[in-house]
C-alpha cells in the first residue's frame, strides 16, 4: 500500500503528460469502482444505477459552476451532498425489493435520471451536455490537477477501507450471505442496505465531480446504463470480494480500453471478449485470481515445511 | 384531436407493441424457464433486421423475397441462438445474476461490433413488402395495411404459443421444467435440451420481430439497447414469465408511447420508467404474473 502510494506521488514527474492523464482517469474510476463495490461486493446488491449517481455529482458541480458561479469548493463540495440525497430517494424505493427485482429498479431510476438529464435543457442543456466548465487556472498548472485527483481519491478510498472493515461492513456482508438470518438477529437489513446505498451514493458523486474537473465537461450519457455497466465491469475484472480489486480493474479495465481502442475501431467487440473470458474463467477478478494462487502456494509451502518437521 | 388522429395514433402505437411482445415474450419465456435475464436479447433482435435487409436487398430479384427471409431469417437466428446457450449460457446456469447479466452484456458488445463489420454504421431500409402495402379503409379512415398486418401477426403468435403451452406435450414439457427444474429432470426430463430449445424459441420470436420491423422503420445499430429496454418495461408491467402479460404490457406500452407526447412531452420519455417503478413497488410480480 505504501509503496503504490509512493508510485503514485511521483508519477507526474515519470511520465508522459497524456499517461498522467490516463492515471487521473484510473484513480477517478477507481474511487468509482470502490465506492459502487460497497454494495456489490460487501452489500450483494447488483445495481445498475451507480452512473446515475455519478452523473449527479458531475452535473452538480457543473451547474453550481457554470449557472451559478459558486466558488470552486462548493461546487465539488456540494456533489456527494447532492448525490447522496438523490441516493436516499432512490436507495429507499429500490431497498424495498431484492435481487432481480431491485436490479431491474435501479436500472429504471437510472433511465429517469438520464431522461431528466437529456430533456430539462433549461437547466441542464440537454444533449449538448455542459462544456467550458470554469475550472480554477490554479488546477492547470503543472500535474496540479492530478494532484488534486490522487488526494481526495487517497481520503474517499481510506474512508472505505475504514467503512468495509467497520462493525457496518461486518453487518453488510452477513446481510449479503443470508439476509434472512441477519433479520433474525435483530438487524434492520433494509436500513442497512439503504445506508449502504447512500453511502455508496456519497462517493459515486465526488468520483463523478472530480471527473467534472478532469475533463472540464458533462453529458447526459454519464448517466446512462451502459456507464454502469461500465462500474460493473471494473469490479468484476478485479474481483469484487476484494477490497483492492476495483482499484486494479479499473486500472486494468481503462488501460485495456484505450490500448484496444488505439489499435481497432472494433474494440467493443474484443472487450466484450474479455468479458466473457472473464465470467467463465475468472470470476474471482483478477486479485481474487491472484490471491488464491498466491494462498495455494502458502498452502504448499506450509505443508512441505510440516513434512519436514514430523 | 380528430377521432382519426387518435385512432391512427392509438394503431401505430400498438403495432409497434406488437413487435415489441415479439421480442419480450421471448424475453419472458427465457426468464421464466432459465431463469436468465438475457440483455443480449435485444441483439438478437438486431440480427434479425440486419438478415432480413441483407435477403432483400442482395436477393431482391426474387419476388416475393420479404416473405422468404421472414420464412428463413428467424430460423437462422434462432440457431445463432442456440449456440449461444450451448456455448456459453449453459456454463453460467450456476452462477448469481451478476455474473449472467455481464456476460449477456458481454454479448451486447460482440453482437453489436459484428454487426458494425458487416454492415457499417448508417442506416437500411427495407421497403414495405406486397401485399401488405398501401393503406386500407376501415370506418371511413385510412389505415397504413402493414401496421394492421403486424397487430394480426402479434395476436397469430400470441395465440399459437398459448396454444403450444397449454395444449401440447411440449408446451407441458416446458412448463414442468420452469416450474421444477428439479422434479422434471426426475422424471427423466432432458432439461439441459429444454433450455436450447426455449432458448432457441425466444431467439426465433426476436428473429421474427427483427425481420417484421424493418419495413415499418429502419434497420440500424443501437436498435438493440433502444428496444431491450422497452422489452424490460414490458415485462416487468406484465409479469416475468406470462405471456398473456408481456402481451398486455405490449399494448400498455405501446399505447404510452404513442400518446404520452401528448399529455407532457418533456416527460414522455420517461412514463415508461415511472410506471416500472411504480409496478415494482406495488406489485412486483406484474399485472399478470404470480407471486413467487
Amino acid at each position: 500500500m505504501i509503496l503504490v502510494s509512493l508510485v503514485l506521488l511521483i508519477v507526474p514527474f515519470v511520465f508522459s503528460r497524456s499517461m498522467v492523464s490516463l492515471i487521473n482517469e484510473m484513480l477517478i474510476m477507481a474511487l468509482a469502482g470502490c465506492a459502487l463495490n460497497l454494495m456489490l461486493g460487501y452489500g450483494g446488491m447488483v445495481s445498475f444505477g451507480p452512473a446515475g449517481l455519478y452523473a449527479v455529482g458531475a452535473y452538480a458541480t457543473a451547474i453550481l459552476l457554470t449557472k451559478y458561479g459558486a466558488p470552486f469548493f462548493v461546487a465539488v463540495l456540494a456533489a456527494p451532498v447532492v448525490a447522496a440525497i438523490v441516493g436516499a430517494i432512490v436507495g429507499w424505493f429500490c431497498v424495498r425489493r431484492s435481487a432481480v427485482y431491485f436490479a431491474l429498479l435501479t436500472l429504471a431510476f437510472a433511465q429517469i435520471i438520464w431522461t431528466i438529464i437529456f430533456e430539462w435543457y433549461d437547466f441542464t442543456n440537454g444533449d449538448n451536455g455542459i462544456v467550458s466548465i470554469p475550472i480554477p487556472e490554479v488546477l492547470y498548472v503543472g500535474s496540479n490537477i492530478y494532484y488534486f485527483s490522487l488526494a481526495i481519491v487517497a481520503v474517499c478510498i481510506f474512508v472505505l477501507w475504514r467503512i468495509v472493515n467497520s462493525p457496518f461492513g461486518a453487518t453488510l456482508q452477513a446481510i449479503r450471505e443470508n439476509p434472512m438470518r441477519t433479520e433474525f438477529i435483530a438487524v434492520p437489513v433494509r436500513r442497512y442496505q439503504l445506508a449502504a446505498f447512500v453511502i455508496s451514493s456519497f462517493f459515486l458523486g465526488i468520483a463523478g465531480s472530480l471527473f467534472c474537473v478532469f475533463a472540464g465537461s458533462v453529458f447526459p450519457d454519464y448517466a446512462h446504463w451502459v456507464k454502469s455497466t461500465d462500474m460493473l465491469v471494473v469490479c468484476l475484472l478485479g474481483g469484487i470480494y476484494n477490497f483492492a480489486g476495483p482499484i486494479v480493474g479499473s486500472a486494468v479495465y481503462i488501460l485495456i480500453s484505450k490500448v484496444i481502442s488505439k489499435n481497432t475501431t472494433y474494440w467493443m467487440f474484443f472487450l466484450g471478449i474479455i468479458i466473457v473470458f472473464l465470467v467463465l474463467y475468472m470470476r474471482n477478478g483478477m486479485v481474487g485470481f491472484a490471491a488464491e494462487k498466491i494462498s495455494r502456494l502458502r498452502n504448499r509451502l506450509d505443508a512441505g515445511k510440516g513434512e519436514d518437521e514430523s | 384531436m380528430t377521432i382519426e388522429a387518435l385512432t391512427g395514433q392509438a394503431l401505430s402505437g400498438i403495432s409497434v407493441g406488437m413487435v415489441l411482445f415479439l421480442i419480450a415474450a421471448g424475453l419472458s419465456i427465457i426468464f421464466g424457464t432459465l431463469k436468465v435475464l438475457n440483455l443480449a436479447h435485444g441483439t438478437i433482435y438486431m440480427v434479425g433486421g440486419f438478415l432480413c435487409y441483407i435477403l432483400t436487398s442482395k436477393l431482391a430479384h426474387i419476388p416475393g423475397i420479404f416473405w422468404w427471409a421472414l420464412l428463413f431469417a428467424p430460423i437462422a437466428v434462432a440457431l445463432i441462438g442456440g449456440v449461444i446457450e450451448v456455448l456459453l449460457l449453459r456454463r453460467i446456469y450456476a452462477q448469481e445474476m451478476l455474473y449472467q447479466y455481464i456476460l449477456t452484456f458481454a454479448l451486447i458488445l460482440i453482437g453489436g461490433d459484428t454487426c458494425r463489420f458487416f454492415f457499417g454504421v448508417g442506416y437500411q431500409t427495407v421497403a414495405v413488402p406486397w401485399p401488405v402495402n398501401g393503406n386500407i379503409a376501415l370506418w371511413g379512415l385510412s389505415f397504413p395495411t402493414y401496421n394492421l398486418f403486424l397487430i394480426g401477426c402479434g395476436i397469430v403468435v400470441f395465440l399459437g404459443l398459448s396454444a403450444l403451452m397449454r395444449y401440447t406435450s411440449l408446451g407441458s414439457i416446458v412448463r414442468a421444467v420452469t416450474h421444477n427444474r428439479e422434479t422434471a429432470n426426475a422424471l427423466g426430463i432432458n432439461v439441459p435440451r429444454v433450455y436450447t430449445g426455449v432458448f432457441m424459441l425466444g431467439s426465433y420470436l426476436a428473429g421474427l420481430a427483427g425481420t417484421l420491423m424493418p419495413p415499418m422503420s429502419v434497420v440500424a445499430l443501437g436498435s438493440d439497447m433502444a428496444v431491450i429496454i422497452e422489452c424490460f418495461i414490458i415485462v416487468v408491467i406484465g409479469g416475468l414469465g406470462s405471456l398473456p402479460g408481456a402481451f398486455l404490457g405490449a399494448i400498455i406500452l405501446g399505447l404510452l408511447n404513442a400518446f404520452g407526447i401528448y399529455i407532457i412531452p418533456k416527460l414522455a420519455l420517461a412514463f415508461p420508467f415511472m410506471l416500472m417503478i411504480v409496478i415494482l413497488i406495488i406489485r412486483p410480480w406484474g399485472l399478470l404474473g404470480k407471486p413467487e
